[in-house]
């Protein structure tokens, strides 16, 4: 811990969520899309306990256990639907999603 | 209360629970133990027996509806806040947990028919159903990042399997994976926002920075200062845009016609008012409660928001006819129309039209909203559909003659949300314009008054086809027989419709 300093922290996790948000606004893979977007909350996760650990509250911690529970939801969700829809489409990517439109 | 907890640590003594606490929210306990007990219903009872599962949980809504109007032993209408300052409660908070509750009521009459025609569970609908409805109950009340941020995460998780529930349906899947990809993508600007705000203010020395009036103190003092630091800024954008994509929001609208268009209708009527009206109000307390000490930063950006999404909003929808797209992109011109109450808000604090503060307007607009989409979505459930993601406008022709009662349903929603005079959607209106002209905002006045007219061209061209007499090819449309239950309802809005309209303006 001597030599990192919360900008340490704080870069890392505004790359991860960069990437993230990258990601999800250009890749076509709804796997990989749903990927990004648990990165972009990793990183938020990452930002939260570093703002916790160097300003030395707790509020933080604790509302990190929370978001990884809604993570899990989110995910457990999201699954069910990307699957449902591989079984009745055959693919995953979002370029074939086009039943909806005028 | 946790006896022991006391003992070992006298802040758990200040911290811990009362009974008062709990009973604030005796609402929210008793929709989620509805929700339990519909899935406990569809155990244990017989087949021949399970048609009361929606009832119960209809008649324990209403229950809970009774309850929560009381101002007394259960909920409280003044101000107060419960938890140790986790949640807060006021009469504009009040009406809106009763707008949510009335519009899962609503949604519940309109699923159940719907679900069975298609062999949908309709059990594990009302169940997910009233655990969203329980979740932006208490959405309303947080005075807490971590509340907040956890209830809206339960009704958008709840939401998604909503859109998705009819798992035999392309357009059902693809709705729902939509919705995932863009609620996901709020849900991660919002997080970061929070935990930007959180760790900003934290570094300068404030000491419960995720509780909202700490926020809020903490943002004056520095506003005074001068020393709001760009991360501060920075988060507070981050938070404001992942509630307007729940609202949808220009510029954060795109995801809203596909989704409403694929969701089943039910789904789609609960999304426009129950998952608007929450990411509407929760933007009304954000910038009157934790952001108000930097409103005249924030105000440029909400009106230019607001002038954006009235004509973004009623442009796209004048380009579509598909009703349900239509009615989903009209959806996102009230947004607009409630950005732009907001922005009153934050330019003259405590501004009033007819007597009413903007929190007051901004909850009879969404009930007003209530109305006119249920009413339009009666319809439209009513009407058989091979694909109940394509509703045409033409499928409404020679309505009037198949069901009067139906054409009247749709005429009286579609004024409702167009804002013609005898329903409460034009009070609604004339409300936020009264709010806008006592803000002197004229060039948004402007923008909702010509939004008004072009909504008027789009909503009476859906109107027109049903009015149309069936052309000789549609001739063999058969009557259409509406049971009891749907007259009722359509009875029951449409009365209280012009009865809450003018009680509004007159009962006071």
């Amino acid at each position: 811990m001597e030599n990192t300093s919360l900008a340490h922290h704080l870069i890392l996790a505004g790359l991860l969520f960069v990437l993230g948000l990258t990601g999800v606004l250009i890749r076509r893979n709804l796997l990989v899309v749903y990927m990004c977007l648990e990165l972009m909350l990793a990183a938020a996760t990452l930002a939260l306990v570093a703002f916790s650990r160097f300003n030395r509250t707790m509020d933080g911690a604790v509302l990190v256990f929370f978001v990884i529970t809604v993570a899990a939801a989110e995910v457990a969700v999201g699954l069910a639907l990307i699957v449902a829809l591989f079984r009745k489409r055959g693919t995953v990517q979002s370029d074939a999603l086009t039943t909806l439109r005028d | 209360m946790i006896p022991f907890l006391a003992d070992i640590d006298p802040v758990f003594k200040v911290l811990a629970p009362r009974p008062a606490d709990w009973l604030s929210i005796l609402p929210e306990i008793a929709v989620a133990g509805l929700s339990l007990l519909c899935l406990l219903q569809a155990m244990f009872l017989p087949k021949a027996l399970r048609f009361l599962i929606p009832n119960t949980a209809r008649i324990g809504l209403v229950l809970v509806a009774f309850m929560a109007l009381n101002d007394g032993p259960w909920t409280t209408v003044d101000e107060a806040t419960s938890f140790a300052g986790l949640l807060r409660q006021n009469l504009p908070i009040a009406g809106v947990r009763m707008v949510f509750l009335l519009s899962a009521l609503l949604t519940s009459f309109l699923a159940e028919r719907f679900l069975q025609e298609r062999d949908a569970a309709v059990a594990d609908y009302h169940h997910v159903l009233l655990v969203v409805t329980a979740a932006f109950m208490l959405l309303v009340q947080s005075n807490h990042f971590v509340t907040f941020f956890l209830a809206l995460e339960t009704g958008a998780v709840g939401l998604y399997v909503l859109v998705g529930y009819l798992r035999r349906s392309e357009a059902s899947l693809e709705a729902g994976v939509k919705y995932l990809v863009a609620g996901g993508l709020s849900s991660a600007l919002l997080l970061m926002g929070i935990v930007l705000v959180y760790g900003a203010l934290g570094s300068a020395g404030v000491a419960d920075s995720l509780n909202f009036t700490q926020i809020g103190k903490a943002l004056t003092a520095q506003s005074i200062a001068h020393t709001i630091s760009p991360l501060t800024l920075t988060g507070i954008a981050l938070i404001l845009g992942g509630v307007a994509f729940k609202l949808g929001a220009f510029p954060f609208h795109a995801w809203i016609p596909d989704v409403y268009q694929g969701a089943p209708t039910p789904t789609t009527a609960f999304l426009g008012t129950a998952s608007k009206a929450a990411g509407a109000f929760t933007l009304v307390l954000l910038a009157t409660g934790p952001f108000a000490p930097i409103a005249v930063k924030l105000a440029p950006l909400f009106a230019v928001g607001a002038v954006l999404t009235l004509l973004v909003g009623n442009l796209g929808a004048l380009a579509t006819t598909e009703v349900k797209r239509t009615l989903a992109l009209s959806g996102v011109s009230h947004a607009g129309f409630i950005l732009a109450a907001v922005t009153a808000a934050l330019v003259v604090p405590g501004a009033t039209g007819f007597d009413y503060n903007a929190e007051q307007i901004v909850v009879i607009y969404l009930l007003a909203y209530v109305i006119g989409t249920f009413l339009t979505a009666i319809t439209l459930v009513s009407l058989p559909a091979a694909e109940d993601h394509r509703r045409p406008q033409l499928a409404l022709r020679g309505l009037l003659r198949r069901s009067p009662i139906l054409a009247s349903a749709l005429g009286f929603g579609i004024s409702s949300l167009a804002g013609i005079p005898p329903s409460i959607g034009f009070v609604a209106k004339l409300l936020v314009l009264a709010l806008l002209v006592k803000a002197k905002l004229w060039w948004v006045l402007g923008a909702a008054l010509i939004g008004v007219a072009i909504s008027i061209h789009y909503y009476f061209s859906i109107l027109r086809e049903a009015v149309v007499r069936p052309t000789d090819a549609d001739e063999e449309l058969a009557p259409l027989d509406i049971p009891f239950g749907t007259r009722f309802l359509i009875g029951a809005l449409t009365a209280t419709s012009i009865i809450g309209g003018l009680f509004v303006l007159f009962g006071r």
